[in-house]
């Protein structure tokens, strides 16, 4: 078996070089005579191997050497597939289709029932050459172009040796890999979902757990990816799909390593989003997730994009559930570790859009800042509801009682008022603060508006019209005419109704007049003031 | 969906200053008139500053809503809630002191409107909702919708956006009328 291994390695060394549809095809004459110089250039690759070879063998006996030795190439086939892509002829995929059964009985025992994977170009190479019978060792397996792409080679092998079955998705798979870049792929690959516990062959346990580190992102997705819907979802998946053997603390570890972006996926189970809205939230939403939805490592279904790939994981106890279809992935990225079925990504998102909600009130309500949590924002977003409203009621309480006054100064009310809100005033309650009016939280967390109360009256006045000289002199009435009624008012209550019932007709006739003209000019200030509005 | 951007955007507040104000006074001025022309005597027992306080709350509520428009589900849910109440309080009159814009649509759009909102919020994923309505903050929920005008027909997502805006125009409005009131009274 060394010799048949390190023949593999040599062949994966030498497609690195060599024309890969050229190995495909040509390798075989050159079993024997390919050196292993190239042997030491691939440490994590002959270790990988040397598990490869050493787990199957246990399991088969010599009529299994074959299919661990397919299983191998398969494997490594699978790593070659991201610079063999495109160039898998049709052939090969026929040549698979036939020889699928024969390869299903001979890796029936080692793997577990293999998921459907679509598979990638590797794939096809690594059927092509399991189907060869017998010792035939097809040669152009691995194109190893260095030691971070071997773990995804390797995960792509295992997967293609698992994944037997899905000879549709498989082609599917590689017209799609054909058109993807490869480097992008491999990057997908370092940075794609985690490993995906299927149900595959506990041989290949051992080889996962050194090979497939930077490949368990991939390894559940695709090994649980059915349909080729999209060509980022199935490339790693078809690749990576029979690695997903281990359990998923295997898997964690292994993801970190490698060209895995996304290091503190054992931590958090997220990684960079291609939506990369709400990164935050997803730590928590994870969390929450794993509260509120058992199946919360089930596989990332919503692939977009290989590149910012979303590790999946599974949890071993996942790998009883049959695999999901990828789902949503148009509009939706299901995030590392957590479950992609269209409930639990329609609940995400609808999460994501409260908590959006919230932080957006946790601005508007004031003393917000330093609340955290549902519970109490809502809380405090209830109590400031109930105080405006109270506030409201307040208010309109008061013009109801003040409603004589309003009749002579409507226009000019209008008038500043309209001027009023679009200039900053300072307004001034100084109204308020009498002690025959209800104690009112006239601020909510703004007590301070209370002091300035009485200083802020004739700067209220004054900056009322800062413009307008006609209603200058109206300006300087009024504070006189003014002061006596808001003391009045100010002092108590009561005394207002008093004040407009027995001496309205004496105030009317007292301050008509002046109020009148005040009128008459602000009225006439007012066209002015609305042309300018 | 509505981001916090473009929730602070779509609430332009000079203009709905301005149509609040102009609703408001107008409607002030209504009852100052009625008010001086039916009780020059009574005018200060409390029955009569009571229900003077409700019709200026009322106008208040609706000039509010009116301002806004129909745009959001508040201000229509508001809309038609004192709609429904002057009808009971005035019958015949009531007409005359609903403010022009919102007369002229009809009865049935709001409604429809309302209906619309609670067809649409049924259909989405109860489950999630379910899990709100059930949970801790069920409650809090539940709290909040019976607060926010027409809130009963949300699910909380939507309830979310409708209480911040609603927030926002309940202060822009409580402004306004202080200034009102302190204009007024001063």
């Amino acid at each position: 078996m060394e010799s048949a291994f390190k023949f593999m390695e040599m062949e994966s060394n030498e497609l690195n070089s060599s024309d890969p549809s050229q190995d495909c095809f040509f390798k075989p004459q050159n079993w024997d005579d390919s050196s292993l110089d190239h042997q030491q250039a691939c440490d994590p690759f002959e270790s990988a191997l040397s598990s490869i070879v050493s787990s199957p063998a246990a399991a088969n006996s010599g009529a299994g050497d074959g299919a661990m030795i397919r299983e191998l190439i398969g494997r490594l086939g699978n790593i070659c597939s991201n610079n063999n892509s495109g160039e898998i002829s049709p052939s090969q995929q026929s040549y698979n289709n036939n020889n699928n059964s024969t390869n299903t009985s001979c890796y029936g025992t080692p793997l577990n029932s293999p998921p459907k994977l679509s598979l990638s170009i590797a794939d096809h190479h690594i059927r092509a050459k399991l189907n060869v019978p017998g010792s035939y060792f097809p040669p152009s397996l691995v194109p190893l172009s260095g030691d971070p792409g071997f773990a995804e080679r390797a995960a792509k092998f295992s997967s293609l040796v698992n994944g037997q079955f899905g000879m549709n998705e498989a082609e599917f798979g590689y017209r799609s890999m054909a058109r993807v870049d490869p480097g992008k792929f491999s990057r997908g690959l370092s940075s794609g979902p985690g490993g995906r516990v299927s149900g595959s062959t506990p041989n290949s346990e051992k080889k996962d757990n050194q090979i497939s580190r930077s490949l368990t992102p991939e390894n559940g997705e695709f090994a649980d990816s059915r349909e080729g819907s999209s060509v980022s979802d199935h490339i790693p998946s078809g690749v990576f799909g029979g690695k997903a053997e281990n359990g998923n603390a295997k898997k964690r570890k292994s993801i970190s390593r490698g060209k895995a972006k996304e290091t503190n996926t054992p931590s958090s189970p997220k990684d960079a989003k291609v939506a990369g809205e709400t990164s935050e939230s997803d730590a928590k939403r994870s969390k929450k997730d794993g509260a509120s939805s058992s199946g919360n490592e089930k596989e990332n279904g919503g692939k977009a994009k290989a590149e910012s790939g979303d590790g999946n994981e599974k949890q071993t106890k996942e790998n009883s559930k049959p695999p999901e279809p990828p789902k949503d992935y148009i509009h939706v990225r299901a995030r590392r570790g957590q479950a992609t079925d269209s409930h639990s990504l329609a609940e995400r998102v609808r999460r994501e859009k409260i908590s959006e909600r919230m932080k957006f009130l946790q601005d508007l309500v004031p003393g917000c800042n330093k609340v955290t949590g549902k519970a109490v924002m809502l809380d405090e977003i209830i109590n400031y509801v109930q105080s405006l409203q109270r506030q409201v009621e307040f208010l309109s309480m008061k013009l109801a009682t003040v409603n004589p006054r309003m009749d002579f100064n409507m226009e000019a009310l209008l008038s500043k008022d309209i001027f009023q809100s679009r200039g900053s005033f300072p307004h001034a309650p100084y109204l308020l603060d009498s002690s025959s009016l209800p104690a009112f939280p006239f601020g909510y967390h703004h007590p301070q508006q209370m002091p300035p109360l009485h200083n802020t009256i004739s700067t209220a006045t004054g900056t009322q019209f800062p413009v307008n000289p006609l209603s200058a002199q109206a300006l300087h009435r009024t504070p006189s005419l003014q002061l006596p009624a808001m003391d009045g008012f100010a002092e108590s209550d009561p005394q207002v109704p008093t004040f407009f019932e027995d001496d309205l007709q004496s105030v009317v006739q007292m301050g008509f007049g002046q109020i009148q003209q005040q009128n008459f000019e602000g009225s006439m200030a007012s066209p002015q003031m609305k042309v300018e509005l | 969906m509505m981001n916090p951007q473009r929730l602070s955007l779509s609430f332009s507040s000079t203009s709905y200053k301005y149509r609040f104000v102009q609703g408001f006074i107008r409607a002030l001025k209504r009852i100052n008139r009625q008010k001086l022309a039916t009780s020059l005597l009574s005018r200060s027992s409390p029955t009569e500053i009571y229900k003077r306080y409700l019709k200026v709350k009322s106008a208040a509520d609706a000039s509010m809503a009116s301002a806004v428009g129909l745009r959001r589900a508040w201000s229509r849910a508001l809309l038609q809630r004192i709609r429904d109440q002057e009808r009971i309080n005035f019958g015949n009159k009531y007409y005359k002191y609903c403010p022009a814009g919102t007369r002229i649509r009809g009865k049935s759009t709001t409604f429809t409107m309302i209906r619309n909102i609670k067809r649409s919020s049924d259909d989405r994923n109860c489950k999630d909702q379910e899990s709100i309505n059930n949970g801790a903050l069920g409650w809090k929920a539940n709290e909040l919708r019976k607060l926010v005008p027409g809130g009963e027909a949300m699910d909380m997502c939507n309830l979310l956006d409708e209480t911040a805006h609603y927030i926002k125009c309940l202060a822009t409005q409580v402004k306004l009328m202080k200034r009102i009131a302190d204009f007024a009274s001063a």
